[in-house]
């Protein structure tokens, strides 16, 4: 906690946060200690990401997106609404791969048709300007051969498909996304 | 098949249908058939699922948000993978065994665009424990928003991060 302080103190020096953020920020760490039994347990404890629970995906046309995933990944469409649907790596009770908690549900892709910068909601503010993007999402699929996964691309009409490394094919949905596919061979004790 | 022509068979010789309709039905039986096969076929097109291999993060300065997927969510970063430039944050399963990772690039951001974005990512976290969850973000400085069992912040790009519980955030509960 200590440690978390002077930093936050250094910051404030430094001109880096407000006074009231520094307040705010303190009092939040100080109530969330004591609530969560001692500063330690805050800091030490953590949180750990188990696994992508979905990735939000946005677009003209939600339902010309999904179409394109469902072809060439095999996904069942569920739970459809009038803005988006979800397209889940598997059936209902499979276990997601590699993952042996019982609280960890299939990654999912929710393809929307929204407003990306709608106006704040009652009492939130508004988002921050956003300088990051993630430009492409990269998949794993089961059997990965790069020659014949050329050809079974080419053969669902998928555009642009090029090699990517030494692992990977890269191809462009119907938006212009960059996408990824690979087996396990490339992760991240391979990749760059 | 076979068995069904074998028992068509045997009600035609016992008279038991006629032969315009045993015609009928092993012309229909072999439509039904072929249409079947056609649906195997058609449903082995395409690729199995197993998960997200990476998710590319292009950003102003990698090294703040390799700092802040690190410590906020528990990813580390891959060892003789930071080079500078871009660095490997792994989390989940093992590498190579259903894994994924965050490729934290820097890089200009200034790419045409295409005409659909990732707009957010939303993590599991395994035993859920709100209080928990609420403090860890809280004591990071995050302003936290969202309900419970799924609550969002801003990294320091201002990308929307979301981070859920298996109950809140579940395709088959939508």
């Amino acid at each position: 906690m200590e440690g978390f302080v002077a930093h936050q103190l250094n910051a404030f020096e430094q001109g880096k946060i407000s006074r009231r953020k520094l307040i705010k920020t303190l009092t939040a760490a100080a109530t969330t200690a004591y609530a969560t039994g001692g500063a330690g347990a805050a800091e030490t404890e953590g949180l750990k990401a188990a696994l992508v629970n979905h990735i939000s995906y946005t677009c003209p046309n939600f339902r010309q997106a999904a179409d394109w995933y469902s072809k060439v990944f095999n996904l069942d469409q569920i739970g459809a609404r009038d803005k988006d649907v979800a397209l889940p790596f598997g059936k209902r009770g499979d276990q997601p791969y590699g993952v042996t908690a019982k609280d960890v549900p299939l990654t999912h892709l929710i393809f929307r048709t929204r407003d990306l910068n709608p106006p704040p909601a009652a009492g939130e503010a508004p988002r921050p300007k956003v300088q990051a993007v993630i430009d492409h999402v990269a998949y794993t699929v089961a059997d990965f051969d790069r020659e014949k996964a050329k050809a079974e691309l080419k053969s669902l009409g998928v555009e642009n498909v090029r090699d990517g490394g030494l692992y990977s094919l890269h191809m462009t949905d119907p938006f212009g996304y960059d996408v990824q596919i690979s087996g396990f061979a490339n992760n991240a004790l391979t990749d760059g | 098949m076979e068995r069904f022509i074998a028992g068509l068979v045997k009600d035609f010789e016992s008279g038991k249908v006629g032969r315009r309709e045993f015609c009928q039905t092993v012309a229909l039986a072999a439509m039904v058939y072929g249409a079947g096969e056609a649906a195997n076929a058609q449903a082995t097109r395409g690729f199995e699922m197993i998960g997200i291999n990476h998710i590319s993060y292009s950003c102003p300065d990698y090294t703040k948000a390799r700092n802040f997927y690190t410590s906020l969510l528990g990813m580390e970063s891959t060892p003789g993978k930071d080079n500078g430039k871009r660095a490997n944050l792994m989390f989940g399963p093992e590498p190579g065994k259903g894994g994924s990772f965050i490729v934290a690039r820097t890089t200009p951001t200034d790419a045409k665009p295409s005409r659909a974005v990732v707009d957010h990512v939303c993590y599991t976290i395994a035993n859920w424990d709100e209080q928990k969850v609420r403090g860890a973000l809280k004591a990071k400085g995050l302003e936290v928003g969202g309900r419970e069992g799924s609550l969002h912040v801003f990294d320091p790009f201002g990308y929307y991060v979301q981070i859920a519980s298996a109950e809140a955030e579940n395709a088959f509960r939508r």
